[in-house]
C-alpha cells in the first residue's frame, strides 16, 4: 500500500478525462456503427423498399432538427471558450442552459415527427402503411436509430443541466469532456440526416 | 492563460464553422432534389463527412489535441471501417436475399441444398 503512495505524480501526461471520453466515443462509433451496417444491408438488398420508405420521412422537420443540433454544438463550443476566459466565465452557465434548451427543442420536434409517423401507420406492425418489401425494415431501423440517438440526447441534456447549475469547481475540467460527448451526438446525427431524410427525395 | 484576443479569435472561428455547417446542410438538402442517381447518396455522405470533419477538428478540438487523443479518434474510426468491410463482404456474398449487385446465376437456388463453393 505504501508503495502506491510514494509513486510520484506523473508529469506531461495527457488529460486523462479527455482521453477517457475519446476512448468511450471510439466505442460509441462501433455501437452506432452496427446500425449503419444494417442500413447499408437494407439499402443494397431492398433498394425499392428503402426508396419508398425513405420518401415518407419528414424532410422539413429533419432539416430543422439538423439546424438545431448544429447550432447547439456551436453554442456549447462557445461555452467552453467562455469558461477558459476569466472575464467571460459568467456566460458559461447561460450558454450551457441554451445548449440544453436546444437539445429539448430537438427532442420536442422529434416527438412531433414520431407522433405523425405513428398516425400514418409507419411504425412497423400489422397495420404498416407501405406494401413494399423492405419498407417495414427501413422504418424499424429508423425508429431504432433515432430512438437510440434520442436516448443519447437525454443523457447529454442531463449532464449539461448539471454543469449549467454547478459552481466553478464542478465545471473545472468536466465541461470540455461533456462538450465532447455533445459534439459526438451531433456527429451521429450529421450522418443520419442524409441517410434517413435525403435519400431518394428527388424521385 | 487565454487573453481577450484569444477569445475573440476562437469565437470568430466558431461562428464561421457554424455558418459553414448550416451552409453545407442546405447544400446537402438541395443536392437531394437533383436527379443524380447513385451520386445523390455519394453527395449526401461526402457533405456529411465534411461537416463531421469540421465538428471533430474545430468543435472537438482535434486541431489542438495531442497525438494520443488523435490516435484514439483514428482507431475508433479505423476499427469501424474494418468491421464494416468484413461484415459487408460476408453479407454481400450470401445467397440468402442476394443484393442487386450480385448476379443471380452465380448463386445456386436455396432449394438445391446448401450453397457450394464457387470455383
Amino acid at each position: 500500500m505504501s508503495a502506491i503512495a510514494t509513486v510520484p505524480e506523473p508529469r506531461d501526461e495527457p488529460d486523462i478525462g479527455k482521453l477517457g471520453m475519446w476512448t468511450f466515443l471510439a466505442s460509441e462509433v462501433l455501437f452506432f456503427g452496427g446500425l449503419f451496417l444494417a442500413y447499408l444491408y437494407g439499402r443494397t438488398h431492398w433498394p425499392q423498399g428503402w426508396a419508398t420508405a425513405s420518401r415518407r420521412t419528414d424532410v422539413v422537420l429533419g432539416t430543422l432538427n439538423t439546424a438545431v443540433l448544429l447550432t447547439s454544438s456551436a453554442v456549447v463550443a462557445l461555452a467552453v471558450a467562455c469558461e477558459e476566459d476569466a472575464k467571460r466565465r459568467r456566460w458559461t452557465s447561460r450558454l450551457l442552459a441554451l445548449t440544453a434548451t436546444l437539445g429539448v427543442v430537438f427532442l420536442v420536434i422529434k416527438g412531433v415527427e414520431w407522433h405523425a409517423d405513428w398516425h400514418e401507420h409507419l411504425f412497423p406492425g400489422a397495420k404498416f402503411a407501405l406494401d413494399v418489401p423492405g419498407a417495414q425494415e427501413f422504418f424499424a431501423l429508423y425508429f431504432v436509430m433515432t430512438g437510440l440517438h434520442a436516448v443519447h440526447m437525454i443523457v447529454g441534456i442531463a449532464v449539461l443541466v448539471v454543469l449549467a447549475r454547478g459552481r466553478d469547481w464542478a465545471r473545472a475540467g468536466h465541461l470540455e469532456i461533456a462538450a465532447l460527448y455533445w459534439h459526438f451526438v451531433d456527429l451521429v446525427w450529421i450522418f443520419f440526416y442524409p441517410l434517413l431524410y435525403l435519400v431518394e427525395r428527388h424521385g | 492563460m487565454a487573453d481577450a484576443r484569444d477569445f475573440h479569435r476562437t469565437a470568430r472561428m466558431l461562428a464561421i464553422a457554424w455558418i459553414a455547417l448550416l451552409a453545407l446542410m442546405l447544400t446537402s438538402l438541395g443536392s437531394a432534389y437533383l436527379k443524380l442517381g447513385p451520386w445523390n447518396m455519394v453527395a449526401g455522405l461526402v457533405i456529411a463527412a465534411i461537416k463531421a470533419a469540421i465538428v471533430a477538428w474545430l468543435f472537438m478540438r482535434l486541431r489542438e489535441a495531442g497525438r494520443l487523443i488523435r490516435a484514439v479518434a483514428v482507431v475508433g474510426l479505423g476499427v469501424w471501417v474494418i468491421l464494416i468491410a468484413l461484415s459487408g463482404i460476408d453479407y454481400e456474398t450470401r445467397s440468402m436475399t442476394p443484393a442487386a449487385v450480385q448476379r443471380p446465376e452465380q448463386l445456386p437456388s436455396p432449394r438445391q441444398g446448401p450453397p457450394g463453393r464457387r470455383s
